[in-house]
C-alpha cells in the first residue's frame, strides 16, 4: 500500500481545463448561440458628442417590413452603473447624447439589413452643444456641464496628504518634477462583445447570455434597468474570449439586449462589430501625472507629491475607483513617508473608459519608475540600488494608509532580474543606442470590500459529490481566459487528493452556481481559490467521517489518499469510490459549500474618503529589465529581450503563471510603444485592428520569466495576483531603458517615432 | 458591417467585361483580388450598382519576357509575380519589394493590376512602377493606349483610367548589367502600410551615375518622382557630397502629407533618411 500517493495538482504545470473546447471550435461564446425565432437588435448611435436630444422619430422606421420593434430612452427611465454612487447613464440615451456612438435607439427586425434600413430612415433631432475632448477643454471657466449634478464636469477629486509633505521635501536634499502624458489605451480583446436575450413571455422569464467578466452585477443591473425581480432574470456568461477589464461592469449593450427582447417579446441577438466595442470602450483613460519626489543623498525618499488628471469619459463607470488606485496603490512598493496627492476624474465628451488590467496604477507607477530612474542617474547611484534602498521594512509592514503587508517579493524579483540579465556586467556597457532599464510594479489580489458590500462572504464554491464518485465544482467565477476554472479544479483536486480528471466545473450561471462578484481586481485565485481550498475541505471531512465508520476507526486516524482511505498501516482500506457509497449512504447526492472572506485589517484606511479603495490582502511584486536597441535616424525601438520577475506568492499553476506574465509584458509593450485611441471632434479614428496599433507577433521580443515565490500566508497555498502586475513594471522598464540608451527620457506614452524623433533632434541642438 | 446591394456580373471575355463597364447608367465597378475593395464594401466607403468580376479572364494573368521588356498581366497575383523567376532575373527592384506588400495572405489573392489601379499612396507597386519608367496598358471604349506611369497616378486614389477603362497589363523594361536599384520602407507595425518607402533605380558606370529614378511611396498623395534630386545626381559622380546636395534637395522636391503616424516633419526626415542609407550603401 505504499506505492498509494496521493495526487498533486498545486505547483504542476497543467494544461487549462476549458482548453479542448476552445482548440476544437466547439466552444459557444455569446455571439454562437442562434436560436429559432432569433431576431437581431441593431443599435443606433449619436452622430453627435454633445447634444439634448429634442425627437427620435422612429415612425417612419417602424413601418418597414421585418422590423419588429424600436426602443429609445423612453424603454427605461433606471440608469445603470457599477458604483452605487455612480449610477447615471441610460442603456438608451434620455436627455442628452455625452458622446459620439453613444446608443440612442436600438432597432429589432427579422436580419441586420432590415434593422440597418430602419436606422438610416430614423429622424434624430438634436440641439448640439459645445463638445469636451480633451480633460482641460471640459475644466475650463464656462464649460457646459455634461451633467448637472456634477458642476465644473468634475466626476471626483481627491486629495490627501498622509505624513509631511512640506517637511519631507524641506528636508530633502534633491527635488525632481516632471510631467507625463499618457495616451488613452483600449483592451482589444479577442472576441467583441455579444449578448443574446430570450424573454418568456408567458412566465415573464428573462434569460441573458452576454460576454461578461461579471454576470452577477449584470444581473443586478438587468433587473434594475428591466424593473424585474432579480429571481425572475437567468443570467449565463458562456465562453467568453478575454476581458482585461473592459467587461468589469454592465455593458450598455447587454442591458440594450434585455430591454428590446422583452419589447419584442421575444428573443434577441446583438453582436458588436469591433468599432462598437472600442465606442463601448472602459479601456485605461488618458491620465496627465505631475510628480515631484525629494530624496536625501543618498536615494532615501523623503517625500512625494503629485497630480493625477483622467479623461474620464461622458460617464463614471469606474472612474471614481480608478482615481482613487491612483493614489492609493502609491504606497506598498517602497518606504513612503510623506505623500500628497490630488486626483481629478474629469468628465468629457468621449466615450466612458473603465476598469483595465493594471487598473488605476500603471501610469502612476510609470512616472513614479520614470522619475526614480532619474534621479538616481542623476545622483549618481545604480537605478536597482535606488530601489533598493528604499524597501518596505520587511513582511509585516504597514503603509501610511493603512495597507497591510503580509509577504513581499520584491527583493528577490530585483535579485532575480538584476543576475538574470547580467545586469552588474552589462548596464552601460552595451555600446551606443543600446540600453537597459529597470522598472517595478505591483498590485492588489483583489479589491478586500467590493462595490457592492452586500455582507455575504466574498466568494462562495459548492461540491457536488454524486453515486459515479464524481465531483462537479460549482462556481459563480467567470472563467474568460485567465484559467479560473483551472485553478479551481487545482485546488479542490489537491485538498481532496484527486486526480484532476474527477472533477467537472461548472461556472456563471445563475440558477445553478452560486454567485460571485466576478473576474476583476485579480480578485478570483485568491478568494474563489480559498473558498474552493474550505469547500474542499468540508467535502474531505464528509469522507473521512464516512470511511471512519465504515473502517470502524476514529475519524482523526483516517488518512486520505486520495484514491484511498486507510486507518493505520495495517488495516485494508477503502478505496474512493467504497468511501463515496459509504458517504451517500442515507443522504444521497451531497452538495457541501465553502467560503472566502476577507479580514477587516486588510479594508483600507478611513483616513481620507474612498481609502477603501486599495485595499487587498495580498500585494504581488513584479521587477523587469528591458533591453533596448533604437535606430537614431529612424527612432525606431527594438526590444531586444525582457526579463520579467513576479512575486505571485505560489505559483498554482506555472504554465498559467508565465503565460499571464508574458501576456503582461506584451501588453505593456503595446501601450509603452504604439498603443492610443484619437478623436477628431469626439469622432474615433482609431477604432480598427489597422489604425489601433497592438503589436504583432513579429514585434514580441523573447521574455525570460522569473517566477518568485513568498508564500503569503492567507493566500491559497500561499498565492497571490499573478495577471497584471508584471503589465506596470514593463513600461517604466521600457522607458527607462530607452533613456538609458540616448540619453533623453521620453515623458509621454506612447513612444511614437515622432515623439522620439523629437527628443532626439533636440538633444542635438 | 454588411456591404451595400449589387449586382454581380462575371464575364469569360474582354470585350463582355468591356460592355459591362461602358453601361454608363450604372456605377460599376471592377473586382480583381478583391483586398482593397471588399472592406470599402463591407465599411461602406463605396457602394457600386455592379461588381464586374475579372477573374475569369485568364488572358490578363501572367508574367512574360518578350523582348527587352516584361509584360506582368493585371490579374497576376501578388505571390505569383513574387516567385517568378523571370521578375527575379530581369525585374529586381520588383522582386524586392513583393515581401512588403502586407502578409502572405494578402499576396495570395491581391493582384498587380489591383494595386496599380487602386493607387494607394502607401502601395510599394506604384512607385516602383515610377521609378522603372514602366508603361501602363490600358484597354477601354475609346479602344487600346499605353500611358507612362508616372502620368497615371493624379491623386489620392485617383488615376488617368477614364470611365469603362481597365488596366490589362504593365509593361517594364527588362534591368541592364549597369543597372543599381534600391527598395526600403519604413513602417510602424510588421505588415502595416508604410510610413514612408522608396523605389529607387539608376544606370551606373562604376561610380558615374548615368541616370536615376528616385521615387518616394507613403509621402504625399501620389508616388513623388524626387526629379531634383534626380537631376543633381544624374551624369554626376555619387559621393557624399553629391549626395547631401541630393538630400537637401528633397525639401523642395517633396511637399509631405501627414497621417494619423507621421506628422510631416517626420515623413521629410525619413525620406531624407531613406535616400541617404540606400545610396550610402552603393558607395561603399
Amino acid at each position: 500500500m505504499n506505492e498509494i500517493k496521493r495526487n498533486q495538482s498545486i505547483g504542476v504545470p497543467k494544461p487549462l481545463v476549458d482548453g479542448p473546447e476552445k482548440v476544437s471550435g466547439k466552444a459557444l461564446y455569446s455571439g454562437d448561440f442562434v436560436p429559432k425565432n432569433c431576431l437581431v437588435g441593431r443599435i443606433m448611435r449619436s452622430p453627435v458628442a454633445h447634444a439634448e436630444i429634442i425627437n427620435i422619430d422612429i415612425i417612419e422606421a417602424q413601418k418597414l417590413p421585418g422590423v419588429k420593434v424600436i426602443i429609445t430612452g423612453d424603454e427605461t427611465d433606471e440608469p445603470f452603473g457599477i458604483l452605487p454612487i455612480a449610477r447615471f447613464e441610460f442603456p438608451l440615451a434620455r436627455d442628452k447624447v455625452r458622446y459620439r456612438g453613444e446608443p440612442i435607439a436600438c432597432v429589432v427586425a427579422v436580419d441586420v439589413e432590415t434593422a440597418q434600413a430602419a436606422i438610416d430612415v430614423i429622424k434624430f433631432e438634436y440641439k448640439e452643444l459645445p463638445g469636451y475632448f480633451k480633460s482641460k477643454e471640459a475644466m475650463a471657466e464656462g464649460a457646459v456641464n455634461l451633467h448637472e449634478h456634477r458642476p465644473g464636469n468634475i466626476e471626483r477629486e481627491v486629495d490627501f496628504e498622509l505624513g509631511e509633505v512640506d517637511a519631507g521635501l524641506a528636508d530633502s536634499d534633491f527635488i525632481l518634477e516632471e510631467t507625463f502624458n499618457c495616451a488613452e489605451i483600449c483592451q482589444v480583446q479577442s472576441e467583441p462583445h455579444a449578448a443574446i436575450a430570450e424573454f418568456d413571455v408567458e412566465r415573464q422569464f428573462m434569460t441573458v447570455r452576454a460576454s461578461t467578466q461579471v454576470p452577477y452585477y449584470d444581473h443586478l443591473m438587468l433587473a434594475k434597468v428591466l424593473k424585474m425581480d432579480e429571481s425572475k432574470i437567468r443570467m449565463i456568461k458562456p465562453f467568453v474570449g478575454g476581458g482585461f477589464g473592459c467587461r468589469t461592469e454592465s455593458l450598455n449593450i447587454t442591458l440594450i439586449c434585455a430591454l428590446a427582447a422583452r419589447a419584442a417579446r421575444g428573443t434577441v441577438r446583438i453582436v458588436a462589430s469591433r468599432e462598437e466595442t472600442f465606442i463601448t470602450h472602459r479601456g485605461r483613460p488618458e491620465t496627465d501625472i505631475d510628480m515631484k519626489i525629494g530624496v536625501k543623498k543618498n536615494g532615501i525618499i523623503t517625500a512625494v507629491d503629485y497630480t493625477a488628471i483622467q479623461r474620464g469619459g461622458a460617464y463614471s463607470g469606474y472612474g471614481v475607483v480608478t482615481i482613487l488606485y491612483s493614489g492609493g496603490l502609491l504606497f506598498g512598493m517602497y518606504d513612503l513617508q510623506a505623500v500628497r496627492y490630488k486626483g481629478l476624474r474629469v468628465l468629457t465628451n468621449t466615450p466612458p473608459p473603465g476598469a483595465m488590467r493594471g487598473h488605476g496604477i500603471t501610469d502612476v507607477r510609470y512616472a513614479f519608475e520614470s522619475l526614480l530612474d532619474k534621479i538616481a542617474s542623476q545622483l549618481n547611484i545604480d537605478p536597482i540600488e535606488i530601489r533598493r534602498k528604499n524597501y518596505l521594512k520587511g513582511p509585516n509592514y504597514e503603509t501610511l494608509n493603512e495597507m497591510f503587508i503580509n509577504s513581499y517579493g520584491l527583493p528577490e524579483c530585483i535579485d532575480w532580474v538584476e543576475k538574470e540579465s547580467g545586469w552588474k556586467k552589462r548596464k552601460g556597457k552595451l555600446g551606443k543606442f543600446k540600453g537597459l532599464g529597470v522598472g517595478c510594479g505591483h498590485y492588489i489580489s483583489g479589491a478586500s470590500k467590493p462595490v457592492n458590500w452586500t455582507g455575504e462572504p466574498h466568494a462562495t464554491v459548492h461540491l457536488k459529490l454524486d453515486w459515479d464518485s464524481s465531483i462537479t465544482i460549482l462556481t459563480g467565477a467567470p472563467e474568460i481566459g485567465q484559467g479560473s476554472s483551472t485553478m479551481a479544479t487545482q485546488c479542490a483536486a489537491e485538498v481532496l487528493g484527486l486526480d484532476m480528471s474527477r472533477f467537472q466545473i461548472l461556472t456563471s450561471d445563475s440558477k445553478l452556481t452560486p454567485k460571485d462578484n466576478g473576474a476583476y481586481s485579480s480578485r478570483i485565485t485568491y478568494m474563489v481559490g480559498n473558498a474552493t481550498i474550505d469547500a474542499a475541505k468540508n467535502l474531505r471531512n464528509i469522507l473521512i467521517e464516512a470511511a471512519a465508520k465504515k473502517l470502524d476507526a476514529d475519524p482523526d486516524d483516517v488518512e486520505c489518499l486520495g484514491e484511498f482511505y486507510t486507518a493505520g498501516s495495517q488495516d485494508e482500506g477503502l478505496t474512493f469510490e467504497e468511501v463515496v457509497k459509504a458517504a451517500l449512504e442515507g443522504t444521497g447526492t451531497i452538495t457541501v459549500s465553502g467560503n472566502f472572506d476577507t479580514l477587516p485589517e486588510s479594508w483600507g484606511t478611513k483616513k481620507y474618503r474612498g481609502g477603501a479603495i486599495s485595499g487587498s490582502m495580498a500585494y504581488a511584486y513584479a521587477a523587469q529589465v528591458v533591453e533596448v536597441s533604437i535606430d537614431p535616424d529612424t527612432a525606431a525601438i527594438t526590444v531586444e529581450k525582457v526579463w520579467a520577475a513576479q512575486d505571485v506568492g505560489k505559483a498554482l499553476n506555472p504554465l498559467s503563471v508565465e503565460g499571464q506574465i508574458e501576456g503582461s509584458v506584451w501588453m505593456g509593450m503595446g501601450q509603452a510603444i504604439s498603443e492610443g485611441t484619437e478623436y477628431h471632434e469626439g469622432l474615433a479614428i482609431t477604432n480598427s485592428m489597422l489604425d489601433y496599433r497592438v503589436p504583432t507577433i513579429v514585434e514580441s521580443p523573447p521574455i525570460e520569466v522569473g517566477i518568485i515565490e513568498t508564500i503569503d500566508p492567507n493566500g491559497p497555498f500561499g498565492a497571490k495576483e499573478a495577471g497584471e502586475t508584471s503589465l506596470i513594471a514593463f513600461i517604466p522598464a521600457f522607458t527607462n531603458a530607452v533613456a538609458d540608451a540616448l540619453g533623453v527620457r521620453p515623458l509621454d506614452l506612447p513612444v511614437t517615432p515622432d515623439k522620439l524623433m523629437e527628443l532626439i533632434e533636440n538633444k542635438k541642438e | 458591417m454588411k456591404p451595400s446591394n449589387f449586382d454581380y456580373v462575371k464575364p469569360k471575355t474582354l470585350e463582355e467585361t468591356l460592355t459591362l463597364l461602358g453601361d454608363g447608367g450604372r456605377d460599376s465597378v471592377v473586382l480583381a483580388g478583391g483586398q482593397s475593395l471588399m472592406p470599402t464594401l463591407n465599411m461602406r466607403l463605396s457602394a457600386p450598382d455592379l461588381l464586374v468580376d475579372i477573374n475569369g479572364l485568364d488572358e490578363l494573368s501572367g508574367v512574360k519576357l518578350e523582348g527587352n521588356q516584361i509584360r506582368i498581366g493585371a490579374l497576376t497575383r501578388h505571390v505569383e509575380v513574387e516567385n517568378s523567376s523571370v521578375i527575379a532575373e530581369n525585374c529586381p527592384l520588383i522582386a524586392l519589394a513583393m515581401p512588403h506588400i502586407a502578409h502572405p495572405a494578402i499576396r495570395n489573392r491581391g493582384t498587380f493590376g489591383g494595386s496599380i489601379a487602386l493607387a494607394d499612396p502607401a502601395a510599394e507597386l506604384p512607385a516602383c512602377i515610377c521609378a522603372l519608367g514602366a508603361k501602363i496598358e490600358i484597354v477601354g471604349p475609346g479602344g487600346d493606349r499605353k500611358i507612362v506611369a508616372k502620368d497615371f497616378f493624379k491623386d489620392l486614389y485617383e488615376t488617368d483610367l477614364k470611365d469603362g477603362e481597365i488596366v490589362t497589363a504593365v509593361e517594364i523594361p527588362v534591368t541592364s548589367s549597369k543597372t543599381k536599384i534600391a527598395f526600403d520602407e519604413l513602417s510602424r507595425r510588421h505588415g502595416d502600410y508604410a510610413m514612408a518607402g522608396l523605389a529607387v533605380n539608376a544606370i551606373m558606370e562604376g561610380k558615374k551615375i548615368e541616370n536615376i529614378s528616385i521615387c518616394f511611396f507613403a509621402i504625399s498623395a501620389t508616388p513623388v518622382l524626387a526629379e531634383g534630386a534626380a537631376g543633381i545626381l544624374n551624369n554626376g559622380i555619387l559621393d557624399d557630397d553629391s549626395l547631401g546636395k541630393a538630400i537637401q534637395q528633397l525639401e523642395s522636391d517633396l511637399d509631405p502629407l501627414p497621417d494619423l503616424y507621421a506628422s510631416r516633419a517626420l515623413k521629410m526626415h525619413y525620406a531624407k533618411e531613406l535616400l541617404k542609407r540606400n545610396l550610402e550603401s552603393w558607395m561603399s
